[in-house]
């Protein structure tokens, strides 16, 4: 251990010197991390021994994981502060490894949800199974509620007022305003935990009053969830096909089969 | 504050209120004369003898921006009305009834078109469906209402009631118009409640009623989740599969001791219990051949204490190989419990000794270490040669199970 960071301490300093505004001083700033062009990281690598590069690579992939736990996006602020601290010349290096490593070790993907701010999720990078999983894994209730969230804001076209949200949730007797027994403080689950999981929006609708909010689909959910699903298991409710639903199917299917579902442009009332 | 008010009709004043923190000062240009009259913020009074009879105003908390509009300042004065000096006043009676009238009406407007917005924006989800045509209702009952819009402020009302009705018009209209079939959230929420598997109770009654029909069973959302599981690429939690560690203190030796000692009695156990009997005379046995070995030693010792026995020479029978052996197990029995102690002397052999009295500490904190021993019958061949063992120290017991 200690054989590790003599070089890397003796490292920081030579590079202090040479890479002064790569050394961010006001270290807690991601603003003042500017990224290292491929030339620096080059020349970062050639200082650096493989173990070291590895270890360091590990150690960010173990963060990732620990943080994933929670859901909670990873900030690339945090990240090179925690984690990558004095190799973040080769930040870009280290993050190739551990995306590579989450891949072929993991089967996970690591997604870039906010090129703005730089957040980090993980995505499952397996093909999702058409049944239910036959691991008998505990299930998360939450998802559950999150599914039927999710369903009404895409069905409705992507954006949806709050109230729909909450009306709807009150026929499926979770009510925002009381505590439920299995999902508690609902409308702070719902506004601040999935938000901040990102997999929802809600951002204020301007010139209302009294203050009304819209909810989208959030980024981890534009990554995570997979439109087409939703529909199908719509289709299964509604027992209609899902092609019913033709914008919804078009955009669910729209990538490489935009021009499938141009049938039936006869509106149905 | 600045409220201006016009009297039309019989009056040919011009009052003008201005009011601030500590007074209102009234100045109204009566037929004749004008003056001024200084009064409190809550109220204002007219002074009479300007056949000039203002109602009392309970003034002060009134927010609404005044408007420097003639027509639109009265309302202030009559808005603000309750149980105003109304008799005896030289505004001619039909102003003050058509004033209440209006003033009464105009409340009940206002109301009407606050409860036609109220309305729509409650059950926005149930006008929007496009079942019925409450939207058109709605926008009926406020073209009535307007007819009997005069003043700016119900218009206001009327306006703002509109403006909702449109936003929701838009919406049916969206709703109409897409193509495919339209999404409903209500139909929604009762194909996930049955997907959850809603016990529906057979209630006739509650049939208007949306609340409490049937209950949902525990794992209601479970299933819901499971479910999406489907829909979802979420990665796996990490989780050590061991859970985090759970810091104890390491056991303390004698844990060990007994355990050395505990595993020989339990696979005794497992033999067939006719053999009872034996087991325990073996067990006694080996306790007794430990403390004849331990007497061996011991006797042997005191002949000549200076002199080291060596180990080799102490437990090596020349004339049996297994009963070297049992010497060997016996001896151990002695070592580990602090009886006798072994050492190498300065030939680097080793040698065994006991322990005084004095000495013995059972489990104490002395430094133990531990050793294999290990013999074969060709090292044993070999160490009868090498230290020219003529007869064993332990004679053998007379009993034997060989």
């Amino acid at each position: 251990m200690t054989q590790r960071k003599r070089p890397s301490s003796t490292q920081s300093s030579s590079q202090r010197r040479h890479t002064g505004n790569l050394v961010a001083q006001d270290e807690d700033d991601d603003a003042t991390f500017t990224q290292p062009s491929t030339s620096q990281v080059q020349r970062g690598l050639e200082k650096l021994t493989p173990a070291q590069v590895d270890q360091k690579t590990a150690e960010v992939v173990q963060y990732f994981l620990v943080k994933d736990q929670k859901k909670m996006p990873v900030r690339r602020a945090d990240l090179v502060k925690h984690v990558v601290k004095d190799y973040r010349n080769i930040y870009p290096e280290i993050l190739k490894r551990a995306a590579r490593t989450f891949d072929q070790v993991f089967g996970l993907k690591l997604v870039e949800i906010d090129p703005k701010n730089k957040m980090y999720i993980l995505v499952n990078n397996l093909e999702t199974p058409d049944k239910a999983s036959p691991v008998r894994s505990p299930s998360n209730p939450k998802m559950g509620l999150l599914l039927a969230i999710l369903s009404v804001i895409f069905m409705k076209g992507g954006v949806v007022r709050e109230n729909l949200i909450w009306n709807t949730l009150r026929k499926l007797r979770v009510d925002p305003g009381e505590k439920h027994e299995e999902f508690g403080d609902v409308r702070k689950m719902v506004t601040d935990e999935f938000v901040r999981q990102r997999y929802l929006e809600y951002v204020r609708i301007p010139h209302t009053e009294p203050i009304e909010h819209e909810f989208r689909w959030g980024q981890r959910a534009d990554a995570e969830v997979s439109k087409a699903k939703i529909l199908e298991f719509m289709g299964e409710l509604h027992e209609q096909d899902p092609k019913t639903w033709t914008q919804q199917y078009r955009q669910a299917h729209s990538l490489p089969n935009s021009s499938q579902a141009s049938t039936s442009s006869s509106s149905q009332r | 504050m600045c409220l201006w008010l016009n009297f039309e009709k019989n009056c040919v004043a011009t009052l003008g209120i201005c009011t601030n923190k500590t007074s209102s000062i009234l100045t109204t240009e009566a037929v004749n004369r004008p003056f001024l009259y200084p009064v409190s913020k809550t109220c204002f009074r007219s002074r009479t003898s300007a056949r000039v009879k203002m109602k009392r105003s309970k003034g002060g908390g009134d927010e609404e921006a005044p408007r420097h509009n003639g027509s639109a300042g009265r309302r202030k004065a009559d808005q603000q009305q309750s149980d105003g000096d109304e008799g005896g006043s030289d505004i001619g009676p039909a102003d003050l009834q058509d004033d209440d009238n209006d003033q009464g009406l105009r409340r009940e407007i206002r109301s009407k078109y606050r409860d036609l917005i109220s309305s729509v924006q409650q059950n926005r989800e149930d006008m929007l469906s496009p079942s019925n045509n409450k939207l058109t209702e709605v926008l009926e009952e406020a073209n009535k209402l307007f007819k009997d819009v005069r003043q700016a402020r119900e218009a206001a009302l009327d306006a703002q009631l509109l403006v909702v009705a449109t936003d929701l018009g838009k919406e049916k209209a969206s709703q109409l118009f897409s193509e495919g079939t339209a999404f409903d959230p209500t139909a929604f929420a009762e194909h996930l409640l049955s997907f959850m598997g809603l016990n529906r109770l057979e209630d006739d009654e509650d049939e208007q009623q949306n609340t409490a029909n049937g209950y949902l069973p525990q794992d209601a959302w479970h299933r819901l989740a499971r479910r999406a599981e489907c829909c979802f690429r979420t990665a796996p939690s990490f989780h050590y599969m061991m859970g985090s560690f759970y810091a104890e203190p390491p056991p303390p030796k004698q844990r060990i001791e007994r355990q050395r000692k505990a595993p020989s009695k339990e696979a005794k156990r497992i033999m067939p219990t006719q053999l009872k009997k034996m087991e325990e005379s073996q067990q006694e046995a080996t306790e007794k051949e430990v403390e004849r070995i331990l007497g061996y030693l011991k006797s042997y010792y005191q002949d000549d204490p200076t002199s080291p026995i060596s180990y080799y020479e102490f437990v090596i029978d020349p004339s049996s190989f297994s009963r070297t052996v049992e010497n060997i197990f016996h001896t151990s029995f002695l070592i580990r419990d602090g009886l006798a102690r072994m050492y190498l002397d300065e030939e680097k052999l080793p040698c065994i000794a006991p322990v005084e009295e004095g000495e013995v500490e059972a489990g104490g904190s002395t430094s133990r270490k531990q050793c294999i021993l290990s013999i074969s019958p060709k090292i044993w061949k070999e160490l009868i040669d090498a230290f020219d063992i003529k007869d064993s120290i332990i004679r053998p017991p007379n009993t034997q199970n060989d």
